[in-house]
Order: structure tokens, then C-alpha cells, then sequence
């Protein structure tokens, strides 16, 4: 545990310092996400009420606030508290990109590995079933989805975007297998007889794996935007449950008056997305870097 | 060689769009319960003649590949059914609205391109230098910024602060003439053209950085030819054939991303028939306008496809 701890500690200390400010920045977000939902989980009251718990607060604040001590990125015209509704809002984008990633490296890894090491007809049906569903737009495809269901809860708009997501993910993974499946190594094994299955978990999987990751977080950064869209067309998490996206629509209104509680959800949209793609291009070239050299 | 690529081509894009049409059906088939319930909003379920009227005329007593093949049969004819909120045809709405959807998504295409080249091309020129490192810190903005952010600030900067344009609303050119036009149109195709631009750009620099490191490169420099001619016509040659083939594969891609930035603003288009289809359950509008987008962009997937082997020798010769 201790090396791991270890060489975390050394690529962080080799990364340039956008990206440590990224990173750092990322775990906020995360941090504050899950901080936000723990009173419910927990079911208590927890420290640091004011930044953290009081997104739906109609407060004694005034409209319009602009950032105060006791507001520290002011208020909306509702007079909520927009720093308690953004950290709130958090939690939507990190559970939709979490799920999409989870299900993309498990599911669609494993597809993708699968398909590109065994080849063969399955391999073939496989990728035309996904061409399908690549071939549309994938914004519209969402559209249509999220159209077609009545209930938008956050569970479901999750499922939606991570089974969407898993098709890119196969490309990928079975991309990188078709790489790594002609090395040294996989003949090797294969020369002494290992079974396939475990060629398939212990040489392939394992290899492919950095390259999707460093996917994985540029697709996140992507899924956020995506969520965002839904969001911002009402099409997502209902309100009053804030997310970023249904925060900037609900800000349009009032953009005559305040563009503050468009700013910052804005803000925190594009600072993680932004954190994501520099973190996941810097471990792509790293990825790169160790491919080629092994 | 190049008559089997297109034929190979074609037969999978028929594939494609076969199977793009049953997914877009069976997207609202696979629900559960009395499709009727699907396709009628909540407050039109008390009218049991009107009911009646629409499982009659939607035959939805038969088997559910007689009624995926009767609608895609219809759609090839150029009929897509209709609106049972507003009646409308759902071609007609089709009709009506895609010219303002084609000219954001051209626009766009046309600006991400005609700016990212001389940007690109600079970049590369004087790689790792302050512009250089500027824009990449830009394309890195802009590669990060949600579309419908970038349209709102474009409203509150472009139109609250200086005034200059109108946040909402379109001219048609043909009521209003080509400047009126643009000044609508201008806002919500910047906004659409970020993403591609920030693409291009990084593109067609990593291109040029590559190219202007060949020998023919320096021996034009040799010959004392300047410097913006090399670029222009020595360095930027070569690099153009993938360029003009990701222009046109963006451009199938807009089509579907001007929905959201046509809400953004405001604008007649398809994408807000879309949205304003899906805000009202108007399944037929939604199916209709979802089957037209996902078959616009497969063809020009497949267009560009070809176009690539088309005018790409080397591909030609494999």
C-alpha cells in the first residue's frame, strides 16, 4: 500500500503545474460533492452547515446578493445561496460521469478486450451493433431517450448515460487489444499453453487498461458537458434539486439583473471539464510514452 | 478500386440506416403499457373518441414490424407521419425549419475553418513561442466550454453590455436580405463554431509542424522564398486533404449540435422543434425529426468516407 502511496506521490510530483492544479481542483469538487450529500447518508447534522447545507434556503438574504461574508458567492433571485447550490449541484455531474466511467472501463472494457482477443464473427456482430449506436448524433440519441421516459431522477438519467457511453469504450479497448495481442508477451504465454481466459485477465486487461482510463477522464469531461445540455433544457435532474445545468437555465430568467448565478455555475462547469481533459491528455502521453517502451 | 470502396460503402450505409430507423422506432415501442399512453400527452387521455381516431388511423392493433415497416416505407416516400398535438406534417415542419439549421451548422463549419488555418499555421510556425502557447491555452478553453455557456455569454456580452447584436429572433435572407440575416446568425454559429475551431486549429498545427520539418520545406526556404508563401502554399498544401475531410465530417456533426444553441437563442430551426417536440410528448415529431437528423450525419459520415479515399491516393492504391 505504502509503494503505491509512493509512486502516486512521484507522478504527482512530476506533473507540470496546470495539471497539479487540476488535480487539485478535481478532488475538491469530488470532496464537496460526496460532503454535500453525507448529512442525508448519515442522517445528522454535520459541520460546516453554512458553505454546505442550505441550497434550498429561501434565507432572510436578500435577492440578488452579491458576494458577501455570510454569502460568499452571493445570492439568486430566489435569494438562495449560490455556493451552497453549486456545491450541491456537484453531486449530479460526479455521480452521471462516475457512472459512465465505471460502466465504460468494467463493461465495455471487458467487451472490448473480449471481442478484439478471441476475434471471429462475435467480434464482427459486436462492433456493427455499436456502429448503430455511434452513428447517431449522440446528443440527439439522448434527446429522444430521455423524450421517450416520464420519470427523470437521477438514478435513471445515470443508467441512460452510462449504457450510451459503453460503445466508445469497446472501440477503444478493443483498439488497444488488437495492439497488445501480437507483443511478445501474449505469444509467450500462449507458447507455454496458458489458458486463454487468463492471457485475457493477466497479459491483455491489464495493459489496455491505462489507455482507457486516460480515456476515461477526457469522456468524463464529455459527459459533463453532455449532463450540462440536458440540464440547461430542463430535460434532466428536476428542479429544485440543483444541478449546474438547471442553475444556469433557472439564472437565463434573470440575466437582466444578475449574470452571478450564471457565472458560477458556469465557472465550475468549464473549470472541471477543463481540469479533466488536462489531467487525462497529460496521462495520455504518459501512457504513450510507457507503450511504446515496453 | 475506387467503385468497390463506394459500393462497400453504400451497402453498410443502407445497413446503417436500416438499423437506425428500427432503433428509433423501437425507442418508443419497447415502452411499456398501451403505446397510446406513449403518444397521447396526459390531458388528451379523457377523449375516448379521440383515442379511438388515432389507434384506428395509427393502426396500432397490428404486429409491431408491420408498423416499423409501414412507417419506414412512408418516410422513404417523404412522409413521416403527423403531429397529433398540432396536426402539422411532420415533412412539413422538416421543410420548414432546416434551412435555418443547415446555415448555423455551414456557418459554423465555414468559421471553425477559416480562422483555425491562419491560427494553426502560425502556430506551428512559430511553435512553442507566445502565440503558440496562447493558443493553446485558448483551444483548451474552448474544447471545455458547453455550447449553450458560450451562446448565453455571447447574449449577455454581445447584446446586455454593448448592444451591438440581437440575442434572439432570425432574419430569413430571403425576406430581409444577406446582412440582416447575418447579424442573427452570427452569434449562434460563433458559439457553435468554438469546439470545431479549437479542433481544427490543434489539427492542422500538429500537421504543419510535421510538414514543415520535409526537405522540400527547406529547400524552398533555400531558394529564398518567403515565409508566409512557404506556409500558404508549400506547407499547407499537403496538410489540406485531412483538413477538408474532419470540415465535412464536422459539419454532419453540427446538424445535430445546433439543437441546443437554436433553444439558446431562440431560433426557428429543427432543433427547437425538437426540444419543443419533446417538451410536449409529440412522439411522431420526435421519431421524424430524430430518424432526418441520424440520417443526415450517417450519409455524410459516408460521404466523407469516400471522399477520402476519392482524394487520397495513397489510401486509393491499398
Amino acid at each position: 500500500m505504502s509503494h503505491l502511496f509512493r509512486r502516486f506521490g512521484r507522478a504527482f510530483l512530476e506533473m507540470p503545474l496546470v495539471v497539479k492544479i487540476a488535480l487539485v481542483w478535481l478532488v475538491f469538487i469530488v470532496g464537496a460533492a460526496i460532503y454535500s450529500r453525507l448529512d442525508r447518508i448519515l442522517g445528522q447534522a454535520l459541520p460546516l452547515q453554512d458553505p454546505f447545507y442550505q441550497p434550498f434556503l429561501f434565507g432572510e438574504a436578500k435577492p440578488v446578493e452579491g458576494p458577501s461574508s455570510a454569502h460568499w458567492l452571493g445570492t439568486d433571485i430566489l435569494s438562495r445561496d449560490n455556493l451552497s447550490r453549486l456545491l450541491h449541484g456537484s453531486w449530479v455531474s460526479l455521480i452521471v460521469a462516475t457512472t459512465v466511467v465505471v460502466f465504460g472501463l468494467t463493461v465495455g472494457g471487458f467487451i472490448g478486450a473480449f471481442v478484439g482477443y478471441t476475434r471471429g464473427k462475435v467480434e464482427t456482430l459486436t462492433m456493427a451493433t455499436l456502429d448503430v449506436i455511434l452513428a447517431f448524433p449522440p446528443l440527439v440519441l439522448l434527446l429522444a431517450l430521455v423524450a421517450v421516459y416520464k420519470v427523470r431522477n437521477l438514478t435513471m438519467i445515470a443508467l441512460v448515460f452510462g449504457v450510451l457511453g459503453i460503445p466508445t469504450y469497446v472501440r477503444i479497448a478493443r483498439a488497444s487489444t488488437l495492439g497488445v495481442a501480437s507483443r511478445e508477451f501474449v505469444q509467450a504465454a500462449e507458447a507455454i499453453g496458458t489458458k486463454r481466459r487468463a492471457i485475457l485477465f493477466r497479459e491483455i486487461i491489464p495493459n489496455i487498461m491505462p489507455a482507457l482510463f486516460a480515456y476515461a477522464l477526457i469522456n468524463a469531461g464529455f459527459v459533463i458537458v453532455v449532463e450540462g445540455t440536458l440540464s440547461y433544457l430542463g430535460l434532466s435532474v428536476q428542479i429544485p434539486e440543483p444541478t449546474w445545468g438547471n442553475m444556469i437555465n433557472e439564472g437565463r430568467r434573470d440575466i437582466r439583473q444578475t449574470i452571478l448565478p450564471i457565472f458560477w455555475p458556469g465557472l465550475f462547469l468549464t473549470l472541471s471539464v477543463v481540469s479533466l481533459n488536462l489531467v487525462g491528455d497529460w496521462l495520455q502521453q504518459r501512457v504513450a510514452v510507457r507503450s511504446s517502451a515496453l | 478500386m475506387l467503385a468497390k470502396v463506394i459500393a462497400a460503402r453504400t451497402v453498410r450505409l443502407i445497413a446503417t440506416l436500416f438499423a437506425v430507423s428500427l432503433l428509433t422506432f423501437l425507442m418508443v415501442e419497447q415502452l411499456p403499457g398501451d403505446p397510446i399512453l406513449a403518444i397521447l400527452p396526459p390531458e388528451a387521455l379523457d377523449d375516448l373518441d379521440n383515442i379511438e381516431r388515432i389507434r384506428k388511423e395509427l393502426k396500432l392493433d397490428d404486429p409491431v414490424l408491420t408498423r416499423y415497416f409501414r412507417w419506414v416505407g412512408d418516410a422513404l416516400q417523404g412522409d413521416l407521419g403527423k403531429s397529433y398535438i398540432t396536426d402539422q406534417p411532420v415533412s412539413d415542419a422538416i421543410k420548414d425549419r432546416i434551412p435555418v439549421t443547415l446555415e448555423l451548422a455551414f456557418l459554423a463549419t465555414l468559421m471553425a475553418a477559416l480562422l483555425a488555418i491562419p491560427i494553426g499555421a502560425f502556430s506551428a510556425y512559430r511553435e512553442g513561442g507566445y502565440f503558440d502557447r496562447a493558443m493553446s491555452g485558448f483551444t483548451t478553453a474552448a474544447l471545455s466550454i458547453p455550447g449553450f455557456l458560450a451562446g448565453i455569454f455571447f447574449i449577455w456580452l454581445f447584446t446586455l453590455k454593448f448592444n451591438w447584436l440581437p440575442s434572439t429572433g432570425w432574419n430569413r435572407i430571403t425576406d430581409k436580405g444577406l446582412f440582416a440575416n447575418l447579424k442573427t446568425a452570427i452569434l449562434p454559429a460563433g458559439a457553435l463554431a468554438l469546439a470545431p475551431l479549437a479542433i481544427n486549429a490543434r489539427l492542422i498545427r500538429a500537421d504543419m509542424i510535421g510538414t514543415l520539418k520535409e526537405d522540400y520545406v527547406l529547400s524552398a526556404r533555400a531558394k529564398g522564398l518567403r515565409d508566409r508563401y512557404i506556409l500558404m502554399r508549400h506547407a499547407l498544401r499537403p496538410s489540406s486533404l485531412t483538413a477538408i475531410t474532419v470540415f465535412a465530417l464536422q459539419l454532419g456533426g453540427l446538424i445535430g449540435g445546433t439543437v441546443v444553441i437554436e433553444t439558446v437563442f431562440a431560433l426557428p430551426g429543427l432543433g427547437t422543434r425538437l426540444i419543443s417536440g419533446i417538451y410536449q410528448r409529440d412522439v411522431m415529431m420526435i421519431q421524424g425529426i430524430t430518424l432526418f437528423i441520424a440520417t443526415i450525419y450517417v450519409v455524410v459520415n459516408a460521404l466523407v468516407d469516400i471522399l477520402y479515399v476519392a482524394l487520397d491516393p495513397r489510401i486509393r492504391r491499398q
